[in-house]
């Protein structure tokens, strides 16, 4: 019987597909830090933790971005096509010793690496986030899992060959 | 009953104290200090109820959802982003120009709205300009306070003296307004001696402003003119509502119900944008104004203020320009004006003296007071903190020296006007 050869996976975990290998930054790094860091590593994303290696913050280019745009920008937007040109260089300049802290997304959700898949996409859609920050029993951060990691999961529930 | 009447002023005095203290949201306080009232059995809910002026409220909502929709259209933005572009993007005349477009507006619209609209803006001129935007940040807190002092639906204090004393649209047009232009040209002016060794540019930062399509604001064309339709139906039923008999509540929500079915936009994103914290502090206000009536306080005060001014309608008319503009200057003028005018009533009640000077007293001392320090009136506090986000900070003293006289001048001008026409 030919279901018998295949080996049903029923279970989906976090721990098969996230990945160890998170960029994670201290609250003080400064924009100009982190942008250096995420040019480097080509990401778009980090952890924020703190000396205990807890997760207190996430940072995303989003962030960056938003904290770029003056207040006033982003209340009217009738008016971005009139601001002066000159505007963005000054304005990264302005911002660029500005610590992470300062405008890092501070209400993250985390979830453990026995937790199930569907918890972390569920986590995911609920919150409109696009990575999940994974951490042991005692808070401190060992992984992460992002959009890329749960295609690669619904991959295999599809049993998609995709790999070159 | 002293007792009773001790534990209203106890109420009253202390709630005051903490929404000028500011450690806790005004509106909050407001709205316990006016439960407080009827728990306390000072006055009855029914009592309470009755004390609300439900015209007020329904003419600051219908405003706020009339406006709320039409500057979704960038018609208010196109406006000072067309005029920049007539002074060939010259700072001057610019700095002018939008001046009194922030006055016009704010005879308009409310203050707070006003320099919502006007001080992006200003900063995208500014930025263009190469100069700094302090100047004219200045000028649109001076500017819009001036300028809403013209109508009766220019700022909320004006809302709730046409309100409670039944002065129409056109009074206020034809009282105040006229005034209000003097106040107008005299600050434009003292702003432009002050400022225009800083207002100057160069030949390529006038280029960039003349390269402005203001058309590019005008992002929604059918709104553009279903706002223009509805403005104008609304402004034209405030001039009416003397003949008609209309009131405020009535044509401006009648305004907002009809942008509404013009548009067609689902109402929930527009009822939630109407600033319900303010309505709840007006509701809390009238509340706890109603116990003070009630307690006989307001009564006394009023007999006080008849003796201090052995009943005198000159001094009368200008202790309460005067008083209510150096009270205004220390604590929001919507909780003074809500205080002052059962006061005022009873002033009449008491004396007979023609109440009209003592309102547009009130109305010029409020909103003209609310220009001598940065925490005066609503507008100011708002421009402060926009322009500190953006690093231009407002600092309060600096602004004193700059704001402090022109109030003086205003005022004084102001006791000119008041004696020349009705004393």
């Amino acid at each position: 019987m030919v279901t018998i050869l295949i080996m049903k996976k029923d279970s989906y975990l976090i721990a098969d597909y996230m990945q160890s290998n998170v960029t994670r930054v201290s609250p003080e790094t400064t924009v100009k830090e982190v942008t250096e860091i995420m040019l480097k590593r080509k990401t778009n994303g980090v952890v924020v933790i703190d000396s205990m290696d807890a997760v207190v913050g996430i940072l995303s280019s989003w962030d960056i971005i938003k904290h770029i745009v003056p207040d006033y920008l982003e209340q009217d937007k009738h008016l971005a096509p009139f601001e002066a040109a000159h505007v963005f260089a000054d304005r990264i300049k302005e911002v660029a010793n500005d610590p992470v802290s300062k405008f890092m997304t501070k209400d993250v959700h985390t979830a453990k690496k026995d937790d199930s898949l569907m918890k972390a996409i569920t986590l995911l859609s609920e919150f409109h986030i696009r990575q999940l920050p994974i951490v042991d029993n005692d808070n401190k951060l060992i992984g992460y899992i992002n959009r890329t990691d749960v295609k690669r999961a619904a991959g295999d529930v599809l049993r998609l060959n995709y790999s070159d | 009953m002293p007792l009773f009447f001790y534990s209203t002023i106890a109420v009253f005095v202390l709630t005051y104290a903490i929404i000028i203290s500011e450690k806790f949201h005004r509106t909050v306080v407001a709205l316990a200090g006016a439960i407080l009232m009827i728990l306390l059995g000072i006055i009855s809910q029914e009592q309470a109820i009755e004390g609300i002026d439900f015209n007020t409220l329904g003419l600051l909502i219908g405003m706020m959802i009339v406006v709320g929709i039409a500057r979704q259209s960038g018609m208010f933005q196109a406006v000072a982003l067309y005029l920049a572009q007539k002074a060939k993007g010259r700072p001057i005349p610019i700095f002018i120009l939008l001046g009194l477009t922030v006055a016009i507006f704010s005879a308009l619209l409310d203050n707070v709205t006003t320099v919502l609209l006007m001080v992006p803006v200003t900063f995208v001129i500014a930025n263009n300009l190469k100069i700094s935007p302090y100047p004219f940040l200045i000028s649109a807190i001076l500017m819009s306070n001036v300028g809403g002092m013209a109508t009766l639906i220019g700022d909320p204090p004006n809302i709730m003296i046409g309100s409670a004393a039944n002065l129409t649209f056109n009074d206020f047009l034809i009282n105040l307004a006229p005034i209000s232009i003097i106040i107008m040209v005299v600050t434009m002016g003292g702003l432009y001696l002050w400022y225009k060794r800083e207002l100057v540019t160069t030949k390529e930062a006038q280029a960039a402003i003349m390269k402005f399509n203001p058309k590019d604001a005008l992002t929604d064309m059918p709104l553009l003119r279903h706002s223009l339709i509805v403005l104008a139906i609304v402004l034209l039923g405030f001039i009416m509502h003397g003949s008609t008999g209309l009131e405020g509540a009535t044509i401006a929500l009648g305004g907002a119900a009809l942008l509404l079915l013009l548009s067609l936009h689902d109402p929930h994103d527009h009822l939630r944008e109407i600033e319900w914290t303010t309505i709840f502090f007006f509701i809390g206000l009238f509340v706890l104004v109603t116990g003070l009536e009630h307690s006989g306080a307001i009564r006394m005060l009023a007999e006080q203020l008849l003796v201090a001014t052995a009943g005198s309608p000159t001094a009368m008319t200008l202790t309460i320009l005067w008083g209510s503009a150096i009270l205004s200057a220390i604590v929001d003028n919507i909780p003074f004006v809500a205080t002052m005018i059962p006061l005022i009533h009873d002033i009449g009640s008491l004396s007979g003296i023609a109440l009209a000077p003592l309102w547009w007293a009130l109305a010029i001392g409020a909103d003209i007071g609310g220009n001598a320090t940065l925490i005066g009136a609503s507008a100011n506090v708002v421009v402060g903190g926009m322009a500190e986000k953006e690093g231009t900070k407002i600092g309060f003293f600096s602004y004193m020296k700059v704001a402090l006289p022109m109030t003086l001048v205003a005022l004084i001008i102001s006791s000119v006007y008041m004696w020349v026409r009705y004393l």
